[in-house]
């Protein structure tokens, strides 16, 4: 006994009746049935466009229309397919499917189906739906919790899910906690499916973390986005993965807070507070993971602990620098710090030789007082013409002070764009898009490298000026570290690289072009920053840790997460013996 | 001066994105006569036009839909013939057949259809063309066998017939191109951004379709000329082609209709004020002007 039934219509002939075409499939939509069947015959209608024409004058039911699109190209078959699922829902298939459907070739025919099967409870995904399942996944076995709001390929949602902000994807589900107890069933799930890849997405900016993939799992903590003031007199504040650094920014800001991020509010919390954070305020404030005092972890195994200096210290070491090989984070508690007005500079520069504006920025980047950090952007170089963007904050609500600190930026190359104002934290942090429910709509894969620069000498400002007029870099992105970055000891954090002047992250379109000419430049480097780095080679690993702390990593790792269900993100093997 | 004699149209050239739809339903309550959409399928984020064009014509009642242009290299004529017959059938004759020869070689390749040089590109053009008539001529006898260059067919049945006869629209800038226009098309659908010179260019176009038609044993009427408009807006002040108040644009378009023959206006830019005015205001004016002239 078929589980969908449905009508048969006979595509030949059809074009002498085109109304009762679309009339038998209204009939049938109305009575309830559940799917159109076209049985394509040669010279009759065309199979897709009459199925594009149904879904138009249809809702619900799904349309069958085996052998249809053969003639196209099977990108352009594709394309066709993808176009009508966004247009009409996921309700067209193109293969034969176990319908029962009867040939009707009148009112009467489908109204007698009707009246035979009856009214039945639907399935909440129909065979089309279904139809775009992935393989090795128990999706009956969704844990009940998580069922409701999980998201499969054939979903209204998927569309708003499946990609991130640098990277295209099709996973295979998309699970959506809302508590800790509903990661520990995500978490029971996707240790079934161990033979696939796992992500862990907050807000979707990864570069290094994997928070789409193809085929695999996610789990989405964009539902855990909560922001509250625990301690009002310790300024501690309690924010979920989920929320984004200009939601938190925003909260801050009524009490005359800030805490440092990234330099783009639209990031996620979880990935960055476990990663790092250097940001606007670094060099005033520290990293990001510097203001954080406790976490809220749930281990590979389902079950929550907390890590504060008190608790689990170690564990609380260890997501401070390398937190995606440990758990999911569901809550964060940071001390944030008492922030006032802002300079915020954007300063556009035309730079007739990078090599130099690269040299001088170093140079006044270096004696920079703690209150300044300003970040170096640039792109591919034409010759005797570079475009710099030099972008940052002056934590200090004078104007004089403010122009003072910058003035010396503004004259490593020539002066063409500024915007210089006094703002909140907050006002920087919000002018990130916001990404409504379409969510992200990338394609393709990001190709990026990143590095720790102890000092940026002659020497790199040479070969740096190379690679950019190289070609092979379209990005190329300098961020400013030095200051309170440096107060906290390497051996406190998983996070070790404590005493570079700048991190140095460039992005190209060639992975292996991009490695080249990168690796010719890693006597000038001391380690990288793992979020910004995609070279998927395992030797990065070492880059990312020095070896004291990859050997106190892997014997956490042993402990925390034997099994290495973590490991989408620079993961540590918990079998390699050190 | 020049005037085919043709009735007038009045659409919008869409980009085939998620606001497509929206935005032919707007004209079709708003009356206009046209909705045609650009064809790019290697482009990511747009939807395929023939299903999009299929979709669309399910979910209005009275506009005609188009191609602008169709991407012939993507789309075989044997499967395009049998599609825009189907299409024209369940719309109940609301179809026209835009095509091109398809332009960016490699995104075309990237799609999995043939990397053609633009000679050769107008060579397939015109055996699609012979193809997809050949398919609709349901009143001629036996099967079609065609073995071209470009193109096998082998032994196809014939049909469906269109409910209509379905004008086939080529988008030609290039003299063989406009040749191949005045001697296979129904209609000329270029963009008047991208003609060199602008309304200048039309008359050595124009006299190059009428020749080959000529040519062709056809009259020069019998290929209607259509233009697309992209750089388009209502302002208070006049500023340029179409790019002033409603009286401004009635002027301008009555004129390309007297004095080159223009008798289908198609505005890009995406925007349902912009249409909603131009079928308002400017469409029954420039009628009327045109009317009066012709006489």
């Amino acid at each position: 006994m078929a589980d969908e039934w449905g009508i048969a219509l006979c595509l030949a002939g059809a074009q002498a009746e085109p109304e009762q075409l679309t009339a038998l499939a209204g009939r049938a939509e109305a009575g309830g049935l559940d799917v159109v069947v076209l049985r394509d015959d040669e010279g009759g209608l065309d199979p897709w466009t009459t199925a594009a024409w149904l879904a138009g004058r249809t809702d619900r039911i799904q349309i069958g229309v085996p052998g249809a699109l053969d003639g196209l190209t099977p990108a352009m078959a594709g394309k066709a397919r993808e176009s009508l699922g966004i247009l009409a829902g996921t309700r067209v298939v193109t293969t034969e499917m176990a319908w029962e459907a009867v040939p009707a070739a009148a009112p009467e025919d489908v109204d007698r189906l009707i009246q035979e099967v009856g009214v039945r409870d639907r399935p909440r995904r129909p065979a089309a739906v279904r139809a775009l399942r992935r393989d090795g996944i128990d999706y009956d076995g969704i844990p009940a919790s998580l069922a409701d709001v999980a998201i499969e390929p054939g979903d209204p949602g998927y569309r708003g899910h499946r990609s991130t902000y640098m990277r295209g994807g099709s996973p295979g589900l998309v699970l959506r906690p809302r508590t800790p107890a509903e990661v520990a069933d995500a978490l029971a799930f996707a240790r079934r499916h161990r033979h696939l890849p796992l992500g862990l997405r907050s807000g979707g900016h990864g570069v290094s973390g994997r928070s789409t993939n193809d085929g695999g799992l996610i789990i989405d903590l964009g539902a855990m986005n909560e922001i509250r003031v625990l301690d009002e007199q310790r300024r501690i504040v309690r924010v979920g993965p989920g929320a984004t650094w200009k939601q938190v920014a925003a909260v801050l800001d009524r009490y005359g807070w800030a805490l440092g991020s990234g330099d783009y509010g639209g990031v996620g919390v979880g990935g960055l507070a476990t990663a790092g954070g250097i940001g606007l305020l670094s060099r005033e404030h520290g990293l990001t993971i510097d203001h954080l005092r406790a976490v809220e972890v749930v281990l590979a195994d389902g079950t929550p602990v907390r890590a504060s200096e008190r608790e689990n210290p170690d564990l609380l070491w260890a997501i401070r620098g390398a937190g995606a090989n440990f758990g999911v984070a569901t809550a964060f508690e940071f001390e944030v710090s008492e922030v006032g007005e802002v300079g915020w500079a954007q300063l556009v520069l035309v730079s007739p030789d990078i090599e130099q504006t690269l040299k001088q920025y170093g140079a006044v980047a270096r004696t920079a007082p703690r209150d300044t950090t300003v970040f170096l952007g640039s792109g591919p170089a034409q010759p005797g013409q570079s475009v710099v963007q030099l972008y940052g904050i002056v934590d200090n609500p004078d104007p004089e002070v403010v122009v003072e600190r910058l003035t010396p930026f503004a004259s490593t190359g020539l002066l063409v764009q500024q915007r210089v104002v006094l703002t909140s934290y907050a006002q920087v942090m919000a002018e990130a898009a916001d990404v409504g429910p379409d969510g992200h709509h990338s394609r393709g894969e990001p190709v990026s490298r990143s590095a720790f620069l102890p000092r940026l000498t002659d020497e790199f400002a040479r070969d740096a000026a190379r690679l950019l007029h190289s070609g092979e870099v379209y990005f190329f992105q300098l961020r400013h570290m030095g200051g309170a970055i440096t107060d906290t000891p390497p051996s406190a954090t998983a996070f070790a690289h404590r005493t570079p002047e700048f991190q140095l992250t460039v992005m190209g379109s060639d992975r292996d072009a991009l490695n080249r000419a990168w690796d010719r430049l890693a006597h000038h480097f001391d380690g990288l920053y793992l979020s910004f780095e995609t070279d998927p080679r395992p030797e990065r690993l070492l880059d990312a840790f020095p070896p004291d702390v990859l050997t106190r990593l892997r014997t956490l790792k042993r402990r925390y997460d034997p099994g290495n269900l973590f490991r989408d993100n620079f993961n540590i093997d918990p079998e390699v013996q050190a | 001066m020049t005037d085919y004699g043709h009735d007038l149209l009045f659409g919008t050239f869409v980009t085939p994105g998620e606001k497509a739809l929206d935005l032919t339903l707007t004209a079709d309550r708003a009356g206009l006569d046209l909705v045609t959409f650009q064809d790019h399928p290697y482009q990511p984020a747009f939807l395929d036009t023939w299903t999009l064009l299929s979709y669309a014509a399910a979910r209005t009642e009275r506009v005609r839909l188009s191609g602008n242009v169709l991407n012939l290299p993507l789309r075989p004529p044997a499967v395009l013939a049998r599609a825009a017959a189907s299409l024209d059938i369940l719309s109940g004759g609301r179809l026209e057949l835009g095509l091109g020869a398809g332009a960016f070689g490699d995104s075309i390749a990237a799609m999995g259809g043939r990397h053609l040089t633009p000679a050769q590109g107008v060579d397939a053009l015109a055996e699609g063309i012979g193809i997809i008539r050949d398919l609709w001529n349901v009143d001629a006898r036996g099967r079609v066998d065609h073995q071209g260059t470009y193109y096998t067919v082998s032994g196809a049945k014939r049909g469906p017939r269109p409910a209509h006869d379905i004008s086939i629209w080529v988008g030609a800038y290039k003299p063989r191109m406009l040749a191949l226009t005045g001697a296979l098309g129904d209609g000329w659908l270029p963009t008047m951004d991208y003609l060199p010179h602008g309304p200048a260019s039309l008359p050595d176009a124009n006299a190059r379709i009428d020749e080959a038609a000529a040519g062709a044993g056809r009259s020069p009427a019998a290929v209607r000329r259509l233009m697309n408009f992209m750089q388009v807006g209502f302002s208070p002040t006049g500023r340029g082609l179409l790019d002033g108040p409603p009286a401004q644009w009635t002027d301008q378009l009555a004129d390309l209709a007297l004095t080159h023959g223009i008798s289908a206006f198609i505005i890009g830019g995406d925007d349902h004020a912009v249409a909603e005015r131009f079928a308002a205001e400017v469409a029954p004016a420039v009628r009327d002007l045109v009317k009066r002239e012709r006489g």
